[in-house]
């Protein structure tokens, strides 16, 4: 069974005066355990594409069924419950909360959540340690490297134990080292905890860790190819 | 997780949150200050219109209320004597007679009444008592016949007050350091008697150089003051059959109120002094005060009601009616207070509105984030709120503890307003303050700053949830 399933998916922006098809008549699906890279130059429409199916922003036309859910029919406050409770995000930056700590800042979605203290401690420690932040647990964001940051957005992003992980670009802002590592530790918790992760990126490692690639240029889908 | 977040956003932005702080503070301070400040007033007002003057309650006959004749006695007096001794509700009550008359001596003349009164009762009622000015004699104390209590005011119009430059003033201004022509200058009036204080200061000024004046002026007045004690005063007035009657009466103490009015018009006697030669008969009384155990208004006014059923022929009035300044104070003073703390509030709630607006404002991409991520409106509003409340209330607590300090030093040291005093005692207000303040007037703050915290929350809250998380968080 299908964890998203994504028919006929169109944005046009008429903000402005031109009308801009960010995203055209896009059909995709995913399946739980996925480790899927979207490729496509700056402007193709990936950002775009992953909040509406992250219940960001909505759709021009066609739908994505999440689960068995429309999440186009919810209402804005049943969204946002939606979000907490099915999908983990990862963004580009402005991930964390400032004023508290690595820990904190993980535990914080499952507080949200109505997740008790214990299991809050003991699930927000495990995590930080699986992305090797074991020792970091109280540093506040501003004590840690960019790298570190997106990792503990990581272990926030898991926290809530989504059904999906959506990453926008995650790697943008770091170095090929930091890259490596978070890339690495995504792929572990894809392999041994059997958690769907979807990333949008423009940079050509990112993309050789990807198991399904599918770029998009002006908001099509032009290849969709499954590697072993 | 909420309240702490929002408690350490409070200090993200440590000075321009301090600054909002401090005027909060400063804001608190001031108006807790000033709260105590006429609280203190007030309750000097009250409890001067209460013991000084009208009593809780006072009971005389309507007529002479209308007309201040001797023949308007109290009616029904022994019922109403036996009904006050055998009440619980009352502490103490004592019986007054009450004369106009013209006071003269061979200086000067004045208007006023004569109270009749029993001077061991009326201690328990009145603290006029404790008003008598240091050196100007006492409370019936001194053995000598037909002794009267006047008021400084009535002294000096009765011209009983004068101003003589004695050997002594001379010796202790010589121990001050004063210079020898200070003293050369004085000595030339030496045990001159000056009948008016108006004339004396004449006098010293023409004498005087102005730094001499400022430095001394003072202390030379106090000390060359002199009450006449033991002086006679005659006193004229109409009798109960309606003829004139004199009688001389000698001064014993001088006493001086906050309350300039009525010292003008009191002066007191012992009572059987003034029955006989008025032509009153026993238990021919024109007041009864009383003190009540009990002094809340409730009370009070519960004890009047029976009285008046009780009887009817009587006029009788609590210490609000007969004082109804006092009352109106005593009754609205805690409204007064919390409008003062109102109006500076609300000054304050624009510049924590504005903050809190730089506060959300700069936090878009944050706030983005914490909604994309699954927080709801209703915690982005409540983390909001509590954010506004903090910083808020730690200006507040922070006032309240040094306005309430300010008000204990003061509260205990007294603060003098006597540069302005003439003006505050003609209404019967003291010049000396002791500020004072309820505990339960810190809870009602605590409580406005909350309510103005979560009204100023409102239009920072509704600008954080007017973002949309797409475009918040796109970079
Ligand atoms: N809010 C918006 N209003 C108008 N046009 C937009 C808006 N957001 C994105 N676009 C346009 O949509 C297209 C796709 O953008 P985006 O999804 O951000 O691409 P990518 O993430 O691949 O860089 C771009 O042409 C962009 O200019
Ligand atoms: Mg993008």
């Amino acid at each position: 069974m299908n964890v998203i399933e994504i028919n006929n998916l169109t944005k046009i922006y008429n903000e402005s005066e031109v009308k801009v098809k960010a995203v055209d008549n896009v059909s995709l699906q995913f399946e739980q355990g996925e480790f899927a890279a979207i490729v496509g130059p700056s402007g193709s429409g990936k950002t775009t594409l992953l909040n509406m199916i992250g219940g960001l922003d909505k759709s021009t036309e066609g739908d994505i069924v999440v689960d068995g859910v429309k999440i186009g029919e919810l209402k804005s406050s049943k969204l946002i419950d939606f979000r907490l409770r099915n999908i983990g995000f990862v963004f580009q930056a402005y991930n964390l909360i400032p004023v508290l700590t690595a820990k904190e800042n993980v535990e914080f979605i499952m507080e949200l959540q109505g997740k008790s203290r214990v299991e809050r401690d003991e699930r927000s420690i495990a995590l930080l340690s699986a992305v090797g932040l074991g020792e970091r647990v109280n540093a506040r964001p501003a004590k840690l490297s960019g790298g570190q940051q997106q990792r503990v957005a990581v272990a926030r992003a898991l926290a809530s134990k989504p059904k999906f992980v959506l990453a926008d670009e995650p790697t943008a802002n770091l170095d090929s080292k930091s890259t490596e590592t978070l890339l690495d530790i995504m792929e572990q918790l894809n392999k041994e905890e059997n958690i769907t992760f979807i990333f949008s990126t423009h940079d050509q490692r990112v993309v050789n860790k990807a198991r399904r690639v599918i770029t998009v240029e002006d908001g099509h889908v032009v290849s969709d190819e499954r590697r072993a | 997780m909420i309240w702490n977040i929002s408690w350490k956003n409070v200090w993200r932005n440590k000075s321009r949150s301090l600054i909002v702080i401090c005027a909060v503070t400063l804001g608190t301070v001031s108006g807790v200050f000033v709260a105590g400040l006429m609280k203190g007033w007030v309750d000097q007002r009250i409890h001067a219109a209460i013991y000084t003057e009208a009593s809780h309650i006072k009971i005389q006959n309507p007529e002479y209320l209308n007309n201040e004749e001797l023949k308007h006695t109290i009616p029904n007096y022994e019922e109403i004597e036996n009904y006050l001794n055998n009440s619980d509700e009352v502490k103490d009550w004592t019986k007054h007679a009450k004369i106009v008359a013209m006071a003269s001596t061979s200086r000067g003349n004045t208007a006023l009444t004569l109270k009749g009164i029993d001077p061991v009762e009326e201690k328990s009622i009145s603290d006029i008592y404790d008003f008598i000015i240091e050196d100007a004699g006492d409370y019936f104390e001194s053995g000598f016949k037909n002794p009267i209590v006047i008021s400084e005011k009535t002294a000096d119009q009765l011209r009983l007050i004068n101003y003589i430059i004695s050997q002594e003033l001379i010796d202790s201004l010589k121990q001050l350091g004063a210079d020898e022509k200070l003293m050369a200058s004085l000595s030339t009036i030496q045990d001159q008697r000056f009948i008016t204080e108006k004339k004396f200061k004449a006098e010293l000024e023409s004498m005087l150089k102005p730094k001499q004046i400022k430095d001394y002026g003072a202390y030379i007045m106090k000390l060359a003051k002199n009450y006449k004690i033991r002086s006679k005063v005659r006193f004229t007035f109409t009798d109960i059959h309606g003829d004139m009657v004199q009688k001389s009466f000698r001064v014993c103490g001088i006493y001086k109120t906050y309350n300039t009015m009525f010292d003008q018009m009191n002066a007191f006697v012992k009572i059987d002094d003034i029955n006989a030669i008025a032509g009153l008969q026993e238990s021919d009384y024109h007041e009864i005060t009383t003190i009540l155990n009990n002094d809340s208004d409730e009370s009070v006014k519960s004890f009047r009601d029976n009285l008046n059923k009780k009887f009817p022929q009587a006029n009788i009035m609590t210490w609000k009616e007969l004082a109804p300044d006092a009352g109106m104070m005593s009754d609205f003073m805690t409204i007064y207070y919390y409008i003062i703390m109102g109006v500076i509030f609300f000054a304050l709630a624009f510049g924590i509105i504005n903050t809190m607006l730089m506060a959300v404002l700069e936090r878009i991409k944050e706030l983005g984030m914490l909604m994309a991520i699954g927080m709801n409106k209703k915690r982005v509003f409540n983390m909001i709120m509590l954010e506004t409340i903090f910083l808020t209330l730690v200006g507040s607590i922070a006032g309240m503890v040094i306005g309430g300090a300010l008000i204990g030093i003061f509260g205990h040291f007294g603060l003098n307003f006597s540069t302005v005093q003439e003006g505050f005692e003609a209404f019967g207000w003291s010049a000396m303050v002791y500020p004072t303040i309820e505990t339960s007037f810190f809870l009602g703050v605590t409580l406005m700053v909350i309510i103005v915290a979560i009204i100023s929350s409102i239009i920072p809250a509704r600008k954080a949830l007017q973002l949309n998380p797409v475009e918040a968080i796109r970079t």
